[in-house]
């Protein structure tokens, strides 16, 4: 698993890349919690995301929460396969905003 | 007629196998037990909740049998000391017999009523609804998780309740001699501590010690071999071996006590 | 018995005693990665003793069961560590730790094998607790659930690491029908989101037709046949038969014994 993370318009844009596991997601949180704690918006860019665990998503339920605290976003994109089955599984797909592509997002 | 004996001769070698085969498991048990402690790190948390459960709440009964028993020995010794004019000796008398032999001992029976049976039944509970079954396929070490806690917990508990055992005895015999039947405190302290001797306090931490580890390791075992040993599982199974349990431990700690004493003595 | 590429679990040749009597006679089969496996049988029939081999509880007399690569049977205790944190057990009674609350008991395999944060573990906890609708119940002691809700706390558990394997232990006894579907359904949900692969021990025809990719229907310690739901409801053997339609044995009554048996209490 690697991550990139870009600057997109006024957002942080996280891009996950293979499997987020349990060894693994910890990395994650870490940058997460860090970009919405110094007071980002965050895009997570599912798109070449292969698997995400239950820690993944609980990293993110955590990283959204502290976002929403904060009057800040966290958006997914490209949500597909298996990392879009386990969000429809856990219902999460109808708490976080997700988007097919960035086209969606203006400035 | 012949039939009649061997039947006899083969019952009583299925009893033997049954005793030697025991033992092994009992054996092997305390070994595995033990062998935690170095495979693994210390397992501080659960055996500080086991300390609770072992140590801190069987105190009021250490109390109040602590008391009696010294009672009742001080009146004992009173009686007989008095006709040879030595009832100044009864400080150093109570204080020894307790010490030394009833202490430990007495200890030990109220350790295993209120938590031998207990943790018996607990761990044979455990047994039956398969919860060491879900131990050992989760990856989660029976032996270091739930054992060795409670070893350790009855090692370290067991000796400090004996000397609170001997200290509320010898206060229970401060009371009966010196407040009721008027022996002189002077004489009653002084003479005891006189009389003791190190290794007489020695014998008594080792004898408690050993109880502890016998005491522990015969219930535990006796719980968790519930389903190899006892002819009915369920209910039945847990209440023939909580009895089987207290018996052996019982005898165990008196056989062990006799060892000690001899030895030390 | 060939070995595909596919198959996360192969039982091959499996022999196994209790004492002195033969329990399973020579057993094989296989179960590929992504399957639903459902393992069927009346009592003693040995489906338990097969779980609990496969599950190395037990250690057979020959044979051999590979799991994910792994010889269970020879492995040492290492390999068989990590590989058990790949698998999930969900007992017949949820087999929970009394001295601990539901959500403590769901947490351990995570406290003991991971170095997640707290928090994300609480999360995790609670997603699978609302998987299983037990949300809310975190806080309970198991003594004050009910067969139902322990049973789905034990499945919680079983699952909590995701895992690729999951071993679920007579899935609908004691639960009413509308928990059994639930329960089902959930079976089902679980292998495709998570890409389990699931062994159900079960009696229970209406789930196991509902489930299962394949069964395997096992009669006095023996494979009797391992098909789809199609092939074992055309299945010729008469056991088979009787099975689905709950047909009681066929007895032969001798007339002449029966009132021997009847008025004399002999065979």
């Amino acid at each position: 698993m690697t991550f990139v993370q870009k600057t997109y318009l006024h957002y942080q844009l996280l891009a996950l890349t293979g499997e987020v596991d349990l060894h693994n997601s910890p990395q994650v949180r870490k940058q997460l919690l860090a970009i919405v704690g110094s007071g980002n918006s965050v895009i997570v860019d599912f798109s070449e995301l292969s698997y995400i665990d239950s820690s993944g998503i609980a990293t993110l339920v955590e990283a959204y929460n502290l976002a929403k605290n904060k009057q800040l976003s966290l958006t997914i994109v490209g949500a597909r396969g298996a990392p879009l089955q386990v969000m429809e599984l856990t219902h999460l797909n109808k708490v976080f905003p997700m988007i097919e592509t960035l086209d969606e997002i203006k400035g | 007629m012949l039939t009649v004996f061997k039947a006899k001769i083969e019952h009583l070698g299925g009893v033997g196998i049954n005793i030697v085969e025991s033992s092994g498991r009992l054996g092997l048990f305390l070994f595995n037990t033990l062998s935690r402690l170095w495979m693994y790190r210390f397992p501080l948390e659960e055996t500080i909740k086991q300390l609770l459960f072992i140590g801190a709440k069987t105190v009021p009964l250490i109390l109040i049998s602590g008391l009696f028993t010294g009672m009742v020995v001080a009146l004992q010794f009173y009686d007989t000391l008095i006709r040879f004019g030595s009832v100044d000796l009864l400080g150093a008398a109570v204080a020894m017999s307790l010490i030394r032999e009833l202490g430990p001992v007495m200890a030990a029976l109220m350790v295993i009523a209120r938590v031998g049976s207990a943790a018996c039944a607990e761990i044979g509970i455990m047994r039956n609804e398969q919860q060491f079954d879900a131990l050992d396929c989760m990856a989660i070490d029976s032996y270091h998780y739930v054992m060795l806690p409670r070893l350790i917990a009855a090692i370290i508990s067991v000796p400090l309740l004996t000397a609170m055992f001997d200290t509320f005895g010898i206060g229970g015999g401060y009371i009966v001699g010196v407040l009721i039947h008027g022996v002189s405190d002077g004489a009653y302290l002084v003479g005891m501590a006189d009389t003791i001797i190190w290794n007489d306090v020695w014998m008594g931490i080792v004898k408690s010690f050993l109880f502890g580890l016998v005491i522990m390791c015969v219930c535990l075992a006796k719980g968790f071999n519930l389903h190899i040993e006892q002819k009915q599982s369920g209910a039945v199974g847990v209440s023939q071996a909580t009895t089987q349990a207290v018996v052996l431990s019982a005898v165990l700690m008196l056989f062990v006590d006799y060892i000690v004493s001899s030895l030390m003595l | 018995m060939t070995s595909s590429d596919k198959s996360i679990i192969e039982v091959n040749d499996l022999v196994t005693h209790y004492g002195d009597r033969k329990i399973l006679k020579d057993l094989n089969f296989s179960v590929e990665k992504g399957e639903i496996r459902v393992i069927m049988g009346g009592s003693g029939s040995g489906k338990s003793t097969l779980l609990n081999h496969m599950l190395a509880l037990l250690t057979p007399t020959s044979g051999s069961i590979v799991i994910d690569g792994v010889d269970v049977v020879n492995a040492n205790r290492k390999t068989l560590l990590k590989l058990r944190q790949k698998m999930g057990v969900a007992f017949q009674g949820g087999a929970l730790f009394s001295s601990m609350t539901v959500g403590e008991n769901i947490k351990l395999p995570l406290q003991h094998h991971t170095k997640l944060d707290e928090h994300t573990i609480d999360i995790m906890t609670r997603l699978k607790l609302e998987l299983m609708n037990l949300a809310g119940y975190e806080d309970l002691m198991p003594s004050e659930l009910s067969g139902g809700m322990l049973k789905r706390a034990g499945l919680a558990r079983a699952v909590i690491m995701d895992p690729k394997l999951l071993f679920f232990d007579e899935p609908s006894a004691g639960l009413d029908p509308v928990t059994a579907v639930e329960l089902d359904e959930l079976i089902l949900k679980l292998r495709d989101a998570m890409n389990m692969t699931i062994i159900v021990v079960t009696h229970e025809l209406e789930s196991a037709f509902k489930i299962a990719d394949k069964i395997t229907v096992l009669f006095d310690g023996e494979i009797a046949i391992t098909g789809t739901v199609d092939e074992i409801k055309n299945s010729k053997d008469v056991r088979i038969q009787n099975m689905i339609n709950r047909r009681a044995r066929d007895e032969h009554l001798d007339a002449e014994q029966y009132i021997k048996r009847l008025t004399t209490g002999k065979n």
